[in-house]
């Protein structure tokens, strides 16, 4: 049983996450926020893994430093934002059990986009520091089917920019945890596309705050589920001041046994005037054995606001698919089309082209499947 | 004795047990002992004189509760209930009258005549000696015969507890089940009264049945049980509760309704609760927490609730619709306010069972003061509810910047040919939709109402004719004080 | 080309057409006139194969063929194009990469060869130029925020792209200023065919000015109830169509 972390923390610190999991243990239902994905149940008899998983990073471009947690001496940046920002129950286990993972900080304006890429079995920690007025695309890649635990903290400064795409495919039987803790200082600008195909138990936890004025969050995902698949995005989403804005579009198509889960709620505190805050959640259902969740939530502490949000689940529209049909356009063919046309603007939130066209093909694949 | 005193004597022995004990008013005899236990639910089904088969539901009950842990997952906050330091039963024939109206607040007085409640009616609701409910009481009798000749059966539960067994007993637990949750439990322990209406098969209920026409109107219920049974065909509206604060040392308010619909039947259920909210403060206040739930069995059912909330230091409330049958409809319309210090956490579960159900909620939320206000619904569709229909749509208005607007909506859906749409808004009034107003000489508050009411319009239509003008009052004075 | 015999169809369970008789040869420009809730919808849907539409009694023969044996895709592909009067808006597919799809797998159908992505632009092009259809339109998405114009002139486009056989226009008129309607009304009479026939449904004349019939039909409660020359046109106009359907009962 571990009793300290190769990782920059204090022992106190260290302390502090390894009680805050031992204390609360593996989420079942029970609990609220994991409603929809008993952690506990999946497990079955296996126990959270206290290994270590693996992470591998593209060719590092100008402007981005990078520290191996692994390591000794951790700079100061590292030692300060490490295990600083909101924990959970999850992320209390990744800190306190990981011995590795990647610390990165941006000084200026990258353009050419980052891959970081997280594999193997066990827990891991990712730092991902924006300095003032930096900017960077991350696109984070999921491979292989062990069970997994990331804990990721993400620090924006002011006017600091960044596009985060993740692409998190299919993965049989697969237990594959990942929560995101982030704060976005002011004029800072956070957008996001999630691309999920599930797994046994496969859940996205995001804890944004917007700290400054203008600050930004602007996420979308989508998701294609087959046979047994499930997969949960929980969002909780914090104005903390005002005059900031938040966009949520996220897209869901099961089929087969699978569950699609989205819990997205957002905060806006007391005072926080001029937040604006949208959130849209739509998911197909292909067949009767197949589920979808959503949970919009909103809790909203100040009136000079405008928030909204829509959620629907349903089957394909049948004007649009008899007006394909009446074009000549094959039953089958038509569903495709339509069920296609149905994630597309989830996907229009993906700023380059390339990525984009990975995405597309991702679902193109998954659908076809 | 002198003639008089003899007199006097048979006069007050005709009137019945209502002056069992003489003139003065025994309090230790009149409830029960302070604290909740077996026997307390033994003394409750003793005072009414309820058949065994009563008492042992009533007792399972009871220790069902004890074994049971409050819930806390509602976002409202209270001081722990004592449980053991309350009255539960306190028998209301005994309440002691006032003589005349100057022994009534006078703050109450003001809401009722801004309300625009005729003096008759102001008197029985404030509690005050019979001579004036007379009018009440003749107009109730001929309201009975009228129902009596179509068949309808509408008592307080107690009755129907004695004169139709077999209806109780059919019904009773089959909607909210005993062990449903902490507070249903305790009701089905310790419910005082309520009321009963079972309407037969084809019958279309002559007029709309109201509580304020129930004999014992002015009393107020702690734990009331009603229970409607609308068997195949029929139809009944339902009003509950009525528009005038109703003050009350009962800081608990837990009751059950359960409606049941046969086939091709329709009950409307009505409410406007105005249950006193406490203080400017946040002192004092009642604490309304009740589990209300209609299961559509038959095939083309339908049940629609109808709420208009504005009273209650604390509410808790989701009427709820299982549809169950094919072709069923449920219906939550919602207006809940809350203002100064309280806190409303109240909304509906649709649960599609059937084919072809359909369901369809409006909810209408004002918050102010430091109040706090949530939405909370659940929509569930089962695997085998083909084309089910939901259209839900929640809409926050915050007034000033201290208090809350919350919305928890629960969409899960298990059927691919199932339709589920929800949307929420949270806004607030605009100041120059104020200043228009004004500006066509409408003052701060009459403005602020008229806006607000046209917030409320889509739920304030729905109320029958006579809840829905008074409903529109009393938005307007719920909300006094919130501007400016 | 088009033989209906006794067409009898009910939707939700409701008789709509009760015993309705037509035959339209190729070359000819048939138009339906009717009040509404005559069942002129009905007709055009049924005709187009929409679910939900139940042929109770009689028949359509469709160049011999029974029509109503067969899917909505395959009735396109053979020919029977419905210019809709409420166009569907379907996000996320663009109107070129619909009209490529629909045109391909007509083609696939019948055992043509499928056009290549610039084969299909090209084509596209040309015939969109003439019914004023923007090349911004062609990028967005399907009819999504189209003007009423802007929809009608996308059905006539499809039209033209399709070359079919029996082309029904459901109110094409419908919602259309004289400026709109001029321009539906020529592309209309552009595809004027000996191989081609039409059947026009309009409420009102003032379509027929403009695309003028070879027979007018009108349709009252179900049925085809008087039937003429382009003067009933006129005489519809003059009398109204409750004096029409007295006229003729």
């Amino acid at each position: 049983m571990k009793t300290a972390s190769a990782l920059a923390l204090t022992p106190a610190r260290w302390e502090q996450a390894a009680s805050h999991f031992r204390s609360a243990g593996v989420p079942t239902r029970r609990v609220e926020d994991w409603k929809y994905s008993d952690l506990a149940k999946a497990l079955g008899d296996t126990a959270l893994s206290e290994a270590t998983a693996s992470w591998k990073l593209g060719k590092l471009p100008a402007g981005v430093e990078m520290f191996d947690l692994a390591e000794a001496n951790a700079p100061d940046w590292v030692k300060t934002h490490l295990g600083s920002l909101k924990e959970t129950t999850l992320s209390a286990a990744s800190l306190a059990f990981a011995d590795g993972g990647v610390a990165l900080r941006v000084t200026g304006a990258v353009e050419t986009p980052l891959t970081l890429e997280f594999s193997g079995k066990g827990n891991l920690r990712a730092l991902i520091v924006l300095e003032k007025n930096a900017a960077l695309t991350l696109v984070e890649n999921l491979s292989g089917s062990e069970q997994r635990n990331v804990g990721v903290e993400i620090i924006l400064g002011a006017n600091a920019q960044l596009h985060h795409v993740r692409l998190a495919p299919a993965a049989a039987g697969a237990i594959q945890i990942e929560e995101v803790a982030m704060t976005v200082a002011r004029d800072a600008v956070y957008t996001a596309h999630y691309a999920s195909f599930g797994g046994k138990l496969s859940r996205l936890e995001l804890d944004i705050a917007l700290e400054g004025a203008n600050a930004q969050a602007h996420l979308s995902g989508v998701s294609v589920l087959h046979g047994d698949s499930h997969a949960d995005i929980t969002t909780r989403l914090s104005h903390a001041v005002g005059n900031t804005q938040s966009t949520q579009l996220f897209k869901k198509v099961a089929g087969g046994k699978s569950r699609a889960v989205y819990q997205g709620k957002v905060t806006v505190t007391q005072g926080a005037n001029g937040s604006d805050s949208r959130q849209t959640a739509k998911a197909l259902l292909l067949g009767n054995q197949a589920e979808a969740d959503l949970k919009p939530e909103l809790e909203i502490f100040a009136d000079d606001v405008k928030c909204a949000h829509g959620a629907a689940v349903g089957d394909l529209d049948a004007d649009s698919l008899f007006y394909l049909r009446a074009r000549g356009i094959p039953e089958s063919d038509a569903r495709d089309l339509l069920i296609h046309a149905f994630l597309e603007d989830a996907m229009a939130g993906i700023a380059r082209d390339d990525l984009r066209d990975q995405v597309r093909t991702a679902v193109n694949e998954a659908l076809a499947s | 004795m002198s003639s008089a005193a003899i007199e006097t004597k048979e006069t007050v022995a005709a009137l019945g047990e209502k002056y069992k004990y003489g003139f003065v008013t025994d309090i230790e005899m009149t409830r029960a002992p302070r604290g909740l236990s077996e026997d307390t639910v033994r003394y409750i089904s003793a005072a009414k004189n309820e058949p065994d088969w009563m008492l042992e539901w009533r007792l399972a009950a009871y220790r069902r509760w004890v074994q049971m842990k409050e819930p806390n997952w509602a976002r409202v906050h209270y001081p722990k209930i004592d449980y053991q330091n309350a009255y539960y039963y306190a028998a209301p024939k005994n309440t002691p009258l006032k003589q005349s109206l100057d022994e009534v607040d006078p703050k109450l007085l003001e809401t009722y005549n801004k309300l625009g409640i005729p003096l008759n009616e102001q008197m029985a609701l404030a509690g005050v000696a019979v001579d004036a409910v007379f009018d009440s009481v003749s107009v109730a009798t001929t309201f009975k015969a009228k129902l009596n000749e179509a068949g309808v059966i509408f008592c307080p539960f107690s009755e129907a507890v004695r004169d139709h067994p077999e209806l109780v007993k059919k019904y009773l637990g089959t909607v909210v089940p005993v062990t449903d949750n902490y507070f249903a439990t305790l009701n089905s322990a310790v419910f005082s009264d309520g009321t009963f209406v079972y309407v037969p098969k084809g019958v279309r209920c002559p007029m709309e049945l109201s509580t304020y026409f129930r004999i014992n109107a002015s009393e107020t219920g702690q734990f009331e049980r009603t229970l409607i049974v609308a068997d195949e065909g029929s139809y009944v509206s339902y009003l509950e509760g009525c528009t005038a604060p109703k003050r009350d040392e009962n800081q608990l308010h837990a009751a059950v309704v359960e409606l049941v619909t046969l086939e091709a039947a329709e009950i409307k259920y009505s409410t406007v609760q105005n249950w006193y909210p406490g203080d400017e403060n946040g002192l004092g206040g009642i604490y309304n927490f009740v589990t209300k739930r209609g299961d559509c069995r038959g095939d083309r059912s339908k049940i629609s609730w109808t709420q208009v909330e504005t009273g209650s230091a604390i509410t808790w409330k989701y009427p709820s619709c299982i549809l169950r049958g094919d072709d069923s409809v449920g219906e939550f319309y919602s207006i809940a306010i809350a203002n100064h210090y309280q806190q409303a956490d109240t909304g509906t579960k649709m649960i599609h069972l059937g084919k072809n159900t359909r369901s369809r909620i409006i909810s209408k939320g004002i918050s102010a003061g430091k109040a706090q206000n949530t939405y909370r619904g659940l929509v569930s569709v089962h695997a085998k509810a083909e084309n089910a229909r939901n259209f839900t749509q929640c809409d926050s208005l915050l007034m000033g910047g201290n208090c809350g607007a919350h919305t928890v909506p629960y969409i899960e859906s298990r059927n691919s040919s199932a339709r589920i749409e929800h949307e929420a808004t949270t806004s607030k009034i605009a100041e120059d939709q104020l200043f228009y107003c004004q500006a066509r000489g409408l003052g701060a508050e009459e403005a602020v109402a008229l806006i607000v009411n046209g917030f409320c319009k889509e739920v304030l239509q729905q109320l029958p004719m006579e809840f829905a003008v008074e409903a529109q009052k009393l938005v307007g004075i719920s909300l006094e004080g919130s501007v400016g | 080309m088009l033989e209906i015999k006794n067409l009898h169809v009910s939707v939700g369970g409701k008789e709509i057409l009760k015993g309705l008789n037509l035959s339209i040869a190729a070359g000819q420009v048939h138009a339906i006139m009717g009040p509404n809730g005559s069942g002129k919808s009905t007709l055009s849907y049924v005709l187009a194969g929409r679910a939900g539409y139940d042929v109770n009694q009689g028949s359509i023969t469709y160049n011999g063929e029974d029509l109503a044996a067969l899917p909505p895709e395959a009735r396109a592909a053979k020919g029977v194009f419905l210019a809709m009067q409420y166009p569907v808006e379907i996000p996320g597919v663009t109107t070129m990469m619909f009209l490529k799809s629909a045109l391909n797998a007509q083609r696939r159908s019948r055992g043509e060869s499928e056009l290549d992505a610039i084969g299909v632009l090209k084509t596209v092009r040309r015939k969109a130029a003439a019914l004023n259809v923007s090349e911004d339109m062609l990028k967005r998405a399907l009819n999504v925020g189209f003007s009423g114009g802007e929809k009608k002139r996308l059905e006539i486009l499809q039209m033209s792209l399709f070359e079919p056989k029996l082309a029904i226009l459901d109110e094409t008129d419908s919602g259309l200023d004289i400026d709109a309607l001029k321009l539906v009304a020529e592309g209309v009479n552009a595809l004027r065919d000996p191989s081609r026939a039409m059947l026009v449904i309009t409420h009102y004349q003032r379509l027929l000015d403009y695309i003028v019939p070879d027979r007018i039909h009108v349709l009252a409660g179900g049925r085809i109830v008087a039937e003429g020359g382009k003067e009933l046109a006129l005489e519809l106009e003059a009398k109204g169509y409750d004096q029409i359907v007295k006229d003729a009962a």
